[in-house]
């Protein structure tokens, strides 16, 4: 959640809802294909190979490590997040105003670890 | 299988990789050999091996897909250089992180051959070598083989200043560091590091290995302030909404 909005200030088009459903426009351009290959890439997914290569033809090579490269960063994040229990900073909280409700971020079980603190 | 020099060699991946990935995934497999604070090298790399079982482990995914992971019985094989409780660690931390508790943690914290120390830099060995082979698997690259332990002791080293704050290890803060740790936070510029930065300092060796791989795979602390400027190639769109997908996929709240 610490990135929620971090760089749509002043951006209305984007549209975060898409990171939990990505049946909506992201308004973030190839995001549909980035989220795509994201989640093949996390997932373990079969079509991981398939995804890949129509983000290369889209974006090309050079953008498709940056995306692996994003991709395999957060994987260790969430893991850090996760296996130390810390909660959400109180100015990204600040900042992210109703958004974590109504994405419904707050009924994962880590969200406890925020709330808990007060 | 291990090696006493690691490659990391992208000539043929097919995807022109950064020199600055691949230096970095070079002092990776350094830092992963030599011994810790708390644990030796050869124990560092068995962390490692652990780290990649635990990707095809059929117990862990039936854990996993199970309402309470506690209904399905069965125990890793334990590993010769590894407390057990260690073993299990690693293999929930991978593949099913976000039904950890305070409790869970207190619970290995307090086993047999583990301390707040040992669990905090088996995390952080556990996840630089994550995210290494995650790239990897992203590109369908192969795994590097994981490198030849060297000798030496455990410095046993843990900051003075480090006391229980917001996560449920202790960290330490730079108001209580002492002057030899004040540069894992040096990019911060006085300003409170950021939780999921702290979250490891109680082995300060741990946020000097998580800046230097953060600014590899995504972007320097630095850089992130940068919110106008591009540096990759993507745009920092983009980045964010990947990210942020990684997180929701995961299920994590941070």
């Amino acid at each position: 959640m610490g990135l929620l909005g971090a760089s749509s200030r002043g951006n209305e088009a984007l549209n975060y809802g898409a990171i939990v459903d990505p049946s909506q426009a992201s308004g973030v351009e190839h995001g549909s294909l980035l989220m795509e290959f994201t989640e093949a890439a996390v997932r373990r997914g079969g079509d991981l190979a398939e995804v890949r290569g129509r983000l290369a033809e889209a974006i090309g090579a050079a953008a498709v490590v940056d995306a692996a490269s994003t991709m395999a960063n957060f994987q260790r994040m969430v893991r850090i997040a996760d296996g130390t229990g810390i909660p959400v900073d109180s100015y990204i909280l600040e900042r992210s105003g109703a958004a974590p409700e109504r994405l419904g971020l707050t009924a994962y079980r880590s969200a406890a670890n925020t709330f808990a603190a007060g | 299988m291990t090696t006493d020099t690691a490659q990391f060699d992208y000539s043929e991946a097919g995807f022109p990789i950064a020199e600055r990935i691949r230096e970095c995934h070079l002092r990776d497999w350094e830092r992963l050999r030599g011994p810790g604070a708390w644990w030796t090298g050869a124990e560092r790399v068995a962390i490692a091996r652990q780290t990649r079982l635990a990707e095809d482990c059929a117990l862990c995914r039936e854990r996993a897909a199970a309402l309470s992971p506690a209904a399905v019985a069965g125990e890793h094989e334990a590993d010769a250089l590894l407390p057990r409780a260690a073993v299990e660690a690693i293999h929930k931390l991978v593949t099913d992180k976000s039904r950890l508790s305070e409790a869970w943690y207190e619970g290995v914290v307090g086993a047999a051959g583990m301390s707040e120390e040992r669990y905090i830099e088996l995390l952080g060995v556990l996840v630089h070598v994550f995210a290494v082979d995650e790239l990897h698997r992203a590109l369908d690259l192969p795994l590097e083989p994981l490198p030849t332990p060297l000798g030496g002791t455990p410095s046993g080293y843990r900051p003075a200043g480090a006391a229980k704050d917001v996560s449920w290890p202790p960290i330490l803060l730079p108001e209580h560091a002492d002057p030899g740790d004040l540069d894992i936070y040096e990019e911060m510029r006085g300003r409170r590091p950021a939780n999921v930065v702290s979250a490891l300092s109680l082995v300060p060796d741990n946020v000097r290995w998580l800046n230097d791989q953060f600014a590899a795979h995504y972007l320097s602390w630095t850089e992130m302030g940068e919110i106008d400027k591009q540096h990759r190639r993507l745009t920092r769109p983009q980045l964010e909404l990947l990210a942020t997908r990684v997180s929701a996929l995961n299920e994590c709240f941070y």
